[in-house]
């Protein structure tokens, strides 16, 4: 996970944790561990572009033309 | 771009012709309310002046609580059109909207009225309906399918803030994607397909410990704590948006293995509604009987904990369905055009069409078992609803014209 992400996830934990050991049943609780659950998935998500990003490919997205970005068809 | 004046017996539709490598988005042309009033009507004759513009979008609604961004089923479909879905070039990078060359996909965050610190001071989740602005919504979801494009705000998951819009196209296809794209009336009445995930408790929690185990902070306590505060909300806002859509998909433990708790065998359910317009429910071997079907056997060999199918009919929420459910995991090629071989309405236009769909993205999740099976399926589900839209158009301009 990028790491300011993940900073961003074990904070929110942290906030969510305390929150919820004041008031367990109130909306302030419930929308901590809601900002805890966007974190996570966005923390997911981040982790997944940076497993199918290629610099290659990424390059050659916008430079086809380039030698290095040359393809051939027999 | 043409400029053409057609009869009322031609087709309306000439669908711009881009060449090679233009994105739709580049040629559109929108024609405003006023040049389709323009259009006159002597006697037999009827001419209507139409320029080179995308036809109205077919609009389907996805309702998952996974997040937006790269969602399997959502690459799923746009593969299932062609050609790979991307954030839109030279904008927002936080963007959540993905556009291929048929398919927009956006991401209904971006209706949050409330962000991160204001949900946090009013004590309410993203789950709640008064976090999110569904006039805006709806207007914005009507705009598209009246062929206008939409300046559409951009929610940053990263920042938690609502950034600058941004411009969108109306596409061929556009998909909401979201926790409630069925959950405002008018928005469901544009919908022209609906599916809603279901995932059970016990199933999510396995997948997000998957998920979140790895990152710093997070412990089981701490996963299971976030599930549970999400839950009511969830219950009160989300789960009833089920009894609205045209297809479900119920993600369940396996039955095959007794006591699993790792939610890596899944037993996945298509609940399929009956009588939706353009949408004809897969069956297996006669429709509307009930089956159960074990492939594994002698023509078949699958290893544990093999493959168990079941079709019938349902009702759901008062509504008669169609139920395809598929319990186990495909381990080769072969099991899995065994099984395709052997349902119908499917909606392929090849033999093994499904099959080669899932062996195209055999490293996405799911794609051994019935989730990835059924989400393929819904996607060439929705081509063919797409086609029979678009020929239903082709086939009565006169009606077009009046919108």
């Amino acid at each position: 996970t990028p790491p300011e992400l993940a900073q961003k996830v074990s904070e929110s934990i942290k906030q969510a944790e305390e929150t919820c050991a004041d008031d367990p049943e109130g909306g302030e609780c419930a929308a901590a561990w809601d900002e805890v659950e966007e974190l996570s998935a966005a923390a997911s998500h981040a982790r997944d572009r940076k497993k199918d990003s290629d610099p290659l490919e990424e390059y050659c997205k916008d430079n086809p033309e380039t030698d290095e970005c040359r393809t051939y068809e027999d | 771009m043409a400029i053409s004046s057609l009869h009322a017996t031609t087709s309306l539709h000439s669908p711009c012709t881009t060449n090679t490598s233009f994105r739709q988005n580049q040629v559109i042309f929108f024609t405003t309310r006023s040049s389709r009033r323009g259009s006159t009507r002597h006697g037999g004759a009827r001419t209507f002046q139409v320029s080179c513009s995308v036809d109205k979008p077919v609009v389907i609604g996805l309702a998952a609580d996974s997040g937006c961004g790269k969602s399997t089923f959502m690459r799923r479909l746009t593969s299932v059109f062609g050609g790979a879905a991307e954030p839109p070039k030279g904008g927002n990078p936080d963007s959540n909207t993905l556009i291929s060359d048929t398919t927009t996909v956006i991401c209904l965050d971006d209706y949050h009225s409330l962000d991160r610190t204001g949900r946090k001071e009013k004590g309410v989740t993203a789950l709640d309906p008064r976090a999110n602005d569904f006039d805006l919504m709806y207007e914005q979801v009507k705009a598209i399918k009246e062929g206008k494009a939409i300046e559409k705000p951009i929610y940053n998951h990263v920042t938690g803030l609502l950034d600058p819009p941004e411009l969108i196209q109306p596409p061929k296809i556009f998909v909401i994607e979201g926790l409630h794209p069925m959950f405002d009336e008018r928005v469901r009445d544009l919908l022209d397909f609906s599916i809603y995930l279901d995932i059970s408790d016990e199933v999510k929690f396995a997948w997000k410990i998957q998920r979140d185990m790895a990152e710093r902070g997070h412990s089981l306590e701490s996963i299971k704590a976030s599930i549970e505060a999400r839950k009511p909300d969830f219950d009160a806002f989300i789960d009833p948006q089920k009894q609205y859509a045209d297809a479900v998909i119920e993600v369940l433990p396996t039955q095959l293995i007794p006591d699993d708790n790792e939610g890596k065998v899944l037993r996945v359910k298509l609940i399929m509604k009956e009588g939706v317009k353009n949408f004809n429910p897969v069956y297996l071997f006669d429709e509307g009987s009930s089956i159960t079907w074990v492939p594994c056997g002698r023509k078949l060999t699958c290893s544990y904990p093999g493959i168990k199918f079941a079709y019938g009919p349902d009702t759901y929420f008062g509504n008669e369905v169609s139920v395809l459910e598929m319990d186990g995991q495909f381990d080769r090629l072969d099991e899995l055009i065994y099984v395709e071989s052997h349902l119908s309405n499917l909606s392929t236009k090849f033999y093994g069409e499904v099959t080669q769909q899932m062996l195209k993205h055999a490293d996405f999740p799911g794609s051994n078992n019935g989730t990835g099976l059924f989400q393929t399926i819904i996607g060439l589900k929705i081509r063919d609803l797409y086609e029979q839209i678009i020929a239903e158009r082709a086939g009565a301009p006169t009606e077009a014209a009046k919108v």
